[in-house]
């Protein structure tokens, strides 16, 4: 039953690749700069993949390994949801659901200085930019965005905290908007703030429509564009009775 | 000279397999592996920071932790997560995340021949379903000699008490690869052809081993090839959304 591959396919894009596949040859692109994303590993002239997943590519030049899972690896400009864990006299240290833990620089802020440090107590969340991310050391995030304005980042108050997949997370960021939200929003209103680290926020003036964004947004992990708004009717036909 | 099991099987032939990954809430990545009546649920957390006492912190740290279906914990259990660590060691790359630790907690839900393997299955299948990066997978069988010389494949546990000795084998999976056949060498021989572990109870031969880890090494390309439409079956399932 040992069935050997005797013929290797021209190209993995778009498979699902497990750890070990060879995905790319580099000595057949000598003069071109390839931009490697996560899951993917160099050993010499030999791009492997190093997660399970489907393996992507985007013109002109960047390759990646699309998966989901319930940790997050940082990387530089994503925009996450922290939740703070210490607090000392020139960083925060949050957790961002990443095999490190993360340093919010104290002045990180608008218009931050010495006088005006904010207080944040253990457990609050925040809604963060990861500014760098280098092996070996903590991430660094920042509550400004790059031109240093404050931009909706910093503590959320109230509301509802859920962890999902960095892919659940992925599909709720996509644009157009995702279907679900775009379904709710027509009914409810409500607002969200969505982490690439698998952590969703949602918050409303009822909770009862807080318990009914978050239940939709769980359901809709796996469904395809037309089931997610029918799901999302079925679940208001039901509420409004 | 045939030998007749008692399942029916061919000596080469292995149990039917069985494998389903994030079924468990609370860790990071699970899987249930199951062959045949044995069957065995890894669970894996992490990476965490911060490493162990004693262990390098520029790289990444396992914990394997093992735990038996009845009874307490014994010198068993420990030489079973001693060698689980050291093949996930080996399979996984661990520059990646330095200064970190991963736990891989093993759960035998039934003994019925084969666990080793069956574990060492289960942890590589809850390892990718965690996301932790490694270089290959790995594939364990095991392998055993009855006393007529014949050799056999996946005993269960019946056929298991009757040999003379047995192997547990662990092989690097069979990968795809763009490159042209061949060519993917270390050292002068086909990454392929490599061994990530063996471990042997019982008195066999030289010539009897080297046959054995042949027929194993045989069999990785099924179970290499299962794992991998496991995987593709389950993306499937849960991303019609596209």
């Amino acid at each position: 039953m040992a069935a050997k591959v005797s013929v290797s396919p021209t190209s993995l894009i778009d498979q699902i690749v497990v750890p070990g596949d060879v995905v790319l040859d580099l000595s057949n692109m000598t003069n071109q700069t390839i931009k490697l994303g996560s899951g993917l590993h160099q050993d010499n002239d030999v791009i492997s993949a190093m997660r399970a997943g489907k393996l992507s590519f985007c013109k002109p030049n960047k390759y990646w390994v699309e998966s989901s899972h319930k940790r997050y690896i940082p990387r530089p400009e994503d925009h996450v949801l922290g939740i703070v864990v210490d607090s000392k006299t020139d960083n925060f240290w949050v957790d961002i659901k990443g095999p490190q833990l993360a340093l919010l620089p104290v002045l990180a802020f608008e218009g931050g200085t010495q006088r005006n440090i904010p207080k944040f107590e253990v457990g609050t969340l925040l809604y963060l930019r990861v500014v760098k991310t280098n092996t070996g050391m903590n991430p660094e995030l920042s509550c400004t965005d790059a031109s240093g304005k404050a931009a909706l980042f910093g503590p959320l108050r109230d509301g509802f905290m859920l962890e999902t997949s960095t892919g659940l997370s992925r599909m709720l960021l996509s644009s157009p908007t995702c279907p679900v939200i775009e379904a709710l929003g027509k009914k409810l209103s409500f607002e969200i703030a969505v982490g690439l680290n698998g952590r969703v926020w949602v918050n409303s003036a009822a909770p009862r429509t807080v318990i009914i964004v978050a239940n939709a947004m769980m359901n809709s992990e796996s469904l395809s564009v037309t089931q997610q708004r029918i799901m999302v009717e079925k679940l208001l036909a039901k509420i409004s009775d | 000279m045939e030998i007749d099991r008692e399942d029916g099987r061919t000596p080469n032939q292995l149990r039917p397999l069985a494998c389903s990954r994030n079924i468990l809430h609370r860790p990071h990545g699970s899987a249930s592996w199951s062959q045949g009546d044995t069957k065995v649920l890894a669970a894996v957390y992490g990476p965490k920071a911060g490493t162990k006492k004693n262990e390098n912190a520029e790289k990444a740290c396992f914990e394997v932790i093992w735990k038996p279906k009845t009874g307490q914990i014994g010198k068993v259990e420990k030489e079973y997560e001693m060698i689980m660590k050291r093949t996930i060691q080996s399979i996984c790359v661990l520059t990646v995340n330095p200064n970190t630790t991963t736990s891989v907690i093993i759960q035998v839900v039934h003994d019925d021949g084969s666990l080793l393997p069956c574990a060492i299955n289960a942890a590589c299948a809850a390892l990718v379903d965690a996301g932790i990066p490694m270089k290959h997978l790995a594939v364990a069988i095991c392998c055993c000699l009855a006393d007529n010389g014949y050799l056999v494949l996946d005993p269960n546990k019946l056929e298991e008490k009757k040999m003379t000795a047995f192997a547990y084998l662990v092989f690097p999976n069979t990968t795809l690869s763009v490159l042209p056949e061949g060519s993917s060498v270390a050292e002068g021989e086909p990454v392929e052809h490599g061994i990530i572990t063996s471990v042997t109870h019982g008195v066999m031969s030289v010539d009897d081993y080297f046959l054995c880890v042949e027929n194993g090494r045989a069999a990785t390309a099924s179970l290499s090839a299962f794992f991998r439409k496991n995987f593709q079956q389950s993306q499937k399932d849960s991303s019609k959304a596209g």
